[in-house]
Order: structure tokens, then sequence, then C-alpha cells
């Protein structure tokens, strides 16, 4: 069952958008949930969080960060008015959309995408929102969004040093986001922090906030395959107990979740990603 | 058919590949028989009366085995005849025969109690019924079959929504297609075909064998929703609003765990991820295919039922150590007698009487190692029959670099959340009729069940479309009236 893109635009450097037609999921989604995609014939299936939709005209918008082999792809080979194989969702829990007061969102790097309908949620719910954003400079994406629809927003960008690589990267925005978000809790009272992102800045976040002894929730990434509770492969302990996260969440109280054992789980297929890049990349040579 | 034949003792086997060839790819294990094998396996059948034949009483989907058998012989000189007249009899009962020639446990089932068997070899009735699937699908005797068949059904007006694509699902879409309703099947995943396509692999049963037979379904009519994931994409209260009648097929998806420490260490599979990965992803393709999958030097497998056997032969063929440790005895091993001979003929090996007590981690948070309690049986039995055990105290350490987890699963949650839906221990709750709770909404298979066979989850469509058909009639009737 074919889904149409309807749009498709780069919006930063590895940062692209889509605009797919798929009623099904535009009718029901609901802010902090997920879809899974599936793109190519042989391809694998990710999960993509929705940044917008239109219930009527039955379009969703994802924003994916090109990272491994599949996103790259999408980046490469889809075009407008191409197909999507499928589209499967909305899948897991909405976020909490409650009255908290002050509350502060924090999109760590292409975890942005995901606050977006939250904290959009949340401001319509009565709650003053302030968002934060943290990534390599060239990467401010949906800034005139976040102005519109929320209290106030701010991008904590950096520079990307000569010979810094994908783990420097994450470490900067890890240490980027902790600083900005001591500060910001140091100066201001926030009654609730939410933040999205990669497992390892997220937990430098929480544990800034866990001084403070601020709600959070945090949304978690971890590996998933169907989305649907059948795999088990995105189990993540959260207060004691193994939870899925695509049944369970994919939110979950912050204080509750193994940060640590999160963060090894998600790195157990980096080397075979990379590996399919490298082969990706090399086919694109033409080698 | 007055002739009175010779009995033949020996059943004519099955070519099978050597195990020695088959560990290094995934294509399928048992060849099948010819039209002359097939044949020849027909005409020992003893042509037990209908109304007598024990094989019939052991089919869940009560299959007019004689009859079909009768049909090869019968036509021995007319080979499409031949399956064309056994197809129609197996059709009238089981829409799917070329899975279930595959994967129904025979042995216990029709094969269990046929006559022969106190002379000689029981007929291979299985087997038969896959030839005649195949034979049927490779010369498109299937396809003649139903372009004769789809114009003859008489439209009811009604519409059924089936929720999973499953063997439950896909037996209940087919014979309410066949009566003349409107059915939709809406499925969570990509692909139709449920625990087929996902969870049993290509060397025991071809994907593209269950996707021609889903094919069959959609010429019958059947409107297939793939990415419906119904909890979430629609509800049940919502699709009663648009369907006449529901029935759920969800089966069992939700994989078991076992409470250890280390559980969730890497490498540390649930038999559905790793089985997923592998089958419907196709990992044993990466990077040509794009989902990966890690499969270390030594695997252990836990648990000893079918999906423990899958995945274990699974593993050889990724060039690992597999052993399958289960912690009763050999005497209770769950698995088909066929899958347990394959798996041990390709070198998997089998240990008995050990419980996983912990997984033990590097430093990278891999797993390593598993810890087990030796345990010993008891001559207690359990409400299963299955020999009581208790832990010895003594206590093995067995190095690995991957673990499965093969232990059993639970009904989906997704829907068994529904409001307004009995749920008892994680099953779906209906009566005699398999009626759940909600009136209109019929459920069968593992939904119901917990964890069964394929051929259960069939019976279950069957006798669930029949009861939908039944309800649908008064509720039709009712209207009229």
């Amino acid at each position: 069952m074919p889904y149409k893109i309807l749009d498709k635009k780069e919006l930063a450097p590895k940062h692209v958008m889509y605009k797919i037609e798929a009623p099904h999921v535009a009718r029901k989604v609901q802010p902090g949930q997920f879809v899974i995609v599936r793109a190519f014939p042989n391809g694998e299936r990710i999960p993509l969080t929705p940044v917008m939709w239109d219930r009527e005209d039955g379009w969703i918008v994802l924003i994916t960060f090109v990272r491994g082999k599949t996103t790259m792809r999408m980046a490469n080979e889809l075009k407008p008015g191409d197909p999507i194989l499928n589209v499967a969702g909305p899948l897991g829990n909405p976020a909490p959309i409650e009255k908290f007061g002050r509350v502060l969102a924090v999109g760590l790097s292409a975890g942005i995408v995901e606050v977006f309908p939250i904290a959009k949620a949340l401001q319509e719910a009565g709650n003053d929102v302030t968002t934060l954003h943290v990534a390599p400079a060239p990467m401010a994406i949906l800034k005139d969004e976040f102005r519109e629809n929320v209290s106030r927003h701010i991008f904590e960008g950096f520079e990307i040093q000569e010979g810094w690589r994908t783990k420097e990267i994450v470490a900067e925005i890890a240490r980027r986001g902790a600083e900005k978000v001591k500060e910001l809790l140091s100066e201001e009272n926030f009654d609730f922090v939410l933040t999205v992102g990669p497992a390892g800045a997220q937990k430098a976040v929480f544990n800034v906030v866990k001084e403070f002894g601020i709600p959070m929730h945090a949304d978690l990434h971890p590996i998933m395959v169907d989305g649907t509770g059948m795999c088990g492969a995105c189990r993540v302990m959260v207060g004691g107990e193994v939870k899925f996260a695509c049944i369970d969440g994919p939110g979950f109280d912050a204080y509750k979740v193994d940060w640590d054992e999160l963060i090894h789980r998600v790195g157990f297929y980096t080397d075979l990603e990379r590996k399919a890049l490298e082969e990706y990349l090399k086919s694109l040579r033409g080698e | 058919m007055a002739v009175r034949r010779k009995l033949i003792k020996e059943r004519v086997p099955t070519p099978e590949r050597p195990a020695e060839e088959r560990i290094h790819d995934f294509k399928e294990v048992n060849l099948g028989y010819t039209f002359e094998l097939a044949v020849k396996e027909a005409e020992r059948c003893l042509q037990c009366p209908v109304n007598y034949a024990p094989c019939i009483k052991g089919c869940p989907v009560h299959i007019n085995i004689p009859g079909f058998i009768g049909k090869l012989v019968e036509y021995r000189d007319d080979p499409d005849k031949a399956v064309k007249e056994a197809l129609q009899v197996i059709w009238a009962c089981n829409s799917l025969p070329a899975t279930t020639g595959r994967v129904c446990p025979q042995e216990d089932q029709c094969e269990m109690n046929c006559v022969m068997g106190r002379v000689g070899d029981k007929i291979n009735i299985g087997k038969l019924e896959r030839f005649v699937a195949d034979y049927a699908r490779e010369k498109g005797i299937d396809e003649e079959l139903l372009f004769e068949m789809v114009p003859k059904i008489e439209k009811k007006g009604q519409k059924v929504a089936i929720i999973g694509a499953g063997p439950a699902g896909l037996t209940a879409a087919g014979e309410l297609a066949k009566l003349g309703y409107d059915v939709t099947i809406y499925e969570a995943l990509h692909e139709p075909g449920g625990v087929l396509i996902y969870g049993i692999p290509e060397f025991r049963l071809p994907k593209s064998i269950v996707q021609s037979e889903i094919e069959k379904l959609k010429k019958l009519g059947v409107k297939i929703l793939t990415d419906h994931i119904v909890g979430r994409t629609v509800t049940i209260e919502e699709l009663l609003q648009e369907y006449d009648a529901v029935f759920i097929g969800s089966g069992a998806g939700t994989p078991r765990l076992i409470n250890a420490p280390g559980i969730n260490l890497n490498g540390i599979y649930t038999a559905n991820e790793f089985l997923t990965r592998v089958n419907l992803m196709k990992a044993y393709k990466f990077p040509e295919y794009d989902t990966p999958v890690k499969v270390g030097k030594k695997v252990i497998v836990i648990g000893a039922g079918n999906t423990a056997m899958d995945a274990a032969r699974s593993a050889r063929r990724f060039g690992a150590e597999v052993i399958i440790a289960y912690r009763r005895g050999p005497e209770d091993v769950s698995a088909r007698v066929e899958e347990v001979h394959h798996a041990k003929e390709e070198g998997v090996k089998f240990e008995f009487f050990l419980n996983p007590v912990e997984f033990i981690g590097d430093e990278n948070g891999n797993v390593k190692a598993v810890k087990f309690e030796k345990m010993k049986a008891l001559d207690e039995r359990d409400k299963r029959g299955k020999r009581k055990i208790v832990g010895t105290g003594e206590y093995v350490t067995i190095e690995a670099d991957t673990v499965i987890i093969a232990i059993g699963k639970h009904p989906n949650r997704l829907i068994i959340n529904t409001p307004g839906l009995k749920v008892e221990r994680g099953r779906i709750v209906v009566d005699e009729n398999l009626m759940t709770s909600i009136p209109g909404v019929f459920a069968g298979g593992d939904a119901i069940r917990g964890e069964a066979t394929v051929i259960l989850a069939m019976g279950d469509g069957r006798r669930a479309a029949k009861a939908i058909h039944e309800y649908l009639t008064k509720k039709r009737e009712g209207q009229n009236a």
C-alpha cells in the first residue's frame, strides 16, 4: 500500500522533510506518537515522528536526520510524487498533554522534530512553554514554527570543529545541552522538563534536571523493528521492569529509566550500520 | 475401485536436501513429491469410509483426507484432473493447503490415527496435501478452480473486518469471502501472513508460497489493509460502526522474557526479534537488504518448541555453533519430530534439564555466557502432562555470544486493552461460538489460546467464519423481517 510523497525539501544539512499522503495516520495521530516507515523493497523498518499533520487532507510531515543507509537512500532516491512503500501507525502512546505550568522542552539535535508537536500541544493546553534546540549551527530548523507556537524558542548552536566525527558532535550536544539546561533551571522556575534526542545527551540533561528535582519526561529511541510490541527489540529497563518502548512508551519518567543500559543497547548495530552505509556510498561512486 | 490392492507397508519418502548442503542457505529443506511418487504413496491409503476415517477426526479442520487422496489414484492417468479434483476436496475445508502441508504437526493429528499405522508406516498425509497444493499452483490449476468458483458466489451485502492476516485471520477471511461477505483484513505489518511470514523460516515455508496463497484470497475479493494497527490506527469500536462483524485473529505476538539478571544485555534476542529480522526483513541477505542481524560464533537457544527449532536452524545457517538448552527432558520437547530431526541433522546440539538463572555480560554490555541451574525431573506430572522439575542447586555456565529466548508468547497487548473486551490471563475470552464479550466481535487462534499451532488457529478461523455467518444471517433476517 504505497503512500505518495507530496513534497520533499532539505531544511538544513542532513535534515530532509517529507510531506506524505497517509490518511490513516493523519486521522488518528497524537503528539508523541510515531510511525514505522519502510521506503524500499529491500529496506528496513524505521521509526519516525509525524511533526505536523492535517486530519482532513490526510497528510503527515516527517523529517529525517540523514544518518545511516536508509535515511540517506531516502534523501537520494525519493522524489515528490514517488511512493513510500509503508507508513504504519500511529504507534506508541501520546505524550502527556496536561497543565504543568512552565515547561522546558529540549530537542537535542534532530530530537527537536519530535518536540515540535508535543510543545505546541502543551502550549495550547495552557502551559507556558520554552523550547530549547541544541545542535550544530547550520542545523537550526523549525525556528519560525516554534516561535509561532510556543512562548519562547532558544536555539543553542555551535560550530563543528575540524576532525569531529559523530561521536564528538554528540558529546558536544550533550555538554551544551546540559550546560544550557542548568543555566535555564538556575535562573527560572520550571515545573516540567521534556527531552528528545540521543540517549547519551538525554542522560546528560537528566543528570542536571535531577539536581533540581523537577519532573522529567524522556521520549526514548531504542532500536525498533515492528513497533507493535511483537519483537521486543526496543526493551528498556524502567523502574526495574522490562518495558517495550513501542507500546509502553516511547515516553517514560526519566527518573526511572536505566540510562546506561539504554545507551549500550542503542549502540548494538553501529558497526553493521556503518558497513551498510559505506557499501551504499561505494555503490553511489560506482565502485 | 473394487480391486483389492496389496498392502504396501513402507512409506514413499519425499526427497530432502542433504544437511551439509542446506545449512549454507535458506532454501527449502524438503523437496516434496512428484506426481508419480505421490500416486505411489496415495495407493497405500486404505480409503477408510468418511464417517469412520480416524484421520479426518484428527484434523482440526476435518479435511476429507481419504477423499482427496483417492482422487490422486482415481485419475492417475490424468495428473491435472487428479490434482484439480483433489484440491477441490481440500478447499472445502482448508484454503491454505500449501502452508498446512508444510507446517502442520501431522504426526499428532491426522497421521496419528492412521489405520495403516497398525501394519506399517502411516500415510504421509501432510506431504500429499502439500503436493496437491504445489502442483496446482505450478500448473495454474488453483487459478482455474477460483475462476470457476468466484462468479457463483452470492453477495450477502454485509461487511466483516478481520484483525490480523495470520493463519486464523486468513482462514476466516477466505471462508467468509466464499460465503459472499465483503471482507477486509487489517494487518499491522507491511506484509500479510502473520507468523507464516515473520516467524517461520524460508527453509520450512517459502514466503512465495504464503504470498501465492494470499493472492488467491484477494481473487476471492478479500481486501487487505497493511500498516493498520488495530488499537492504534483504528479501534474495535470504530470497526463496529463500519462493519457488521469483527474477527480478532491477532495472535500471540508478545514475547515472553526470562526474569533473570542481564536479560537486556546486547546479543540477547527474543525469538520474535531474531526471526523477524531474518525472515520478514531478510537479514541473511544483509547488506543487500538493509536490516542487520548479529549472530555470534556460539549461540544458545532457550526453549524447545518449534520456534526454538526455527531460531536454532536459522542461526546454524549463519555458521554458528548452536545449542538448544531446555529446562525439561527430551520427552517433553514440544517441537515437531520432523523439526527436531532436521535440527539434529544440521548439527544443532541439545542440552536438557538446564534452567537459565543469569545472563553474564562483558565490559561492553554484550552477553558472553549464560548461567544455568541444573534441573531434575520428578515422577509427578503437571496439568499439561509434563513431568514436574525442580532445581538441584548445581549450576553450570555456558559461553555464548548470542542468546535467543524462545520460551513462548503472550497475546498482543494492544488489542486486549479494548474497553469491554473480557480477557483472562492475557487471553481473550470467547463463548462456544467464539464470540467475545462484545456482541458481533469474534476471536480465535492464539489470541484466545495463548500459543498453539497454525492449524488450530486455522480451525478457529473456520469455526468463527461459520459462527459469523450464522450471526450475520440472523441479523439479515432480522432486518428484513
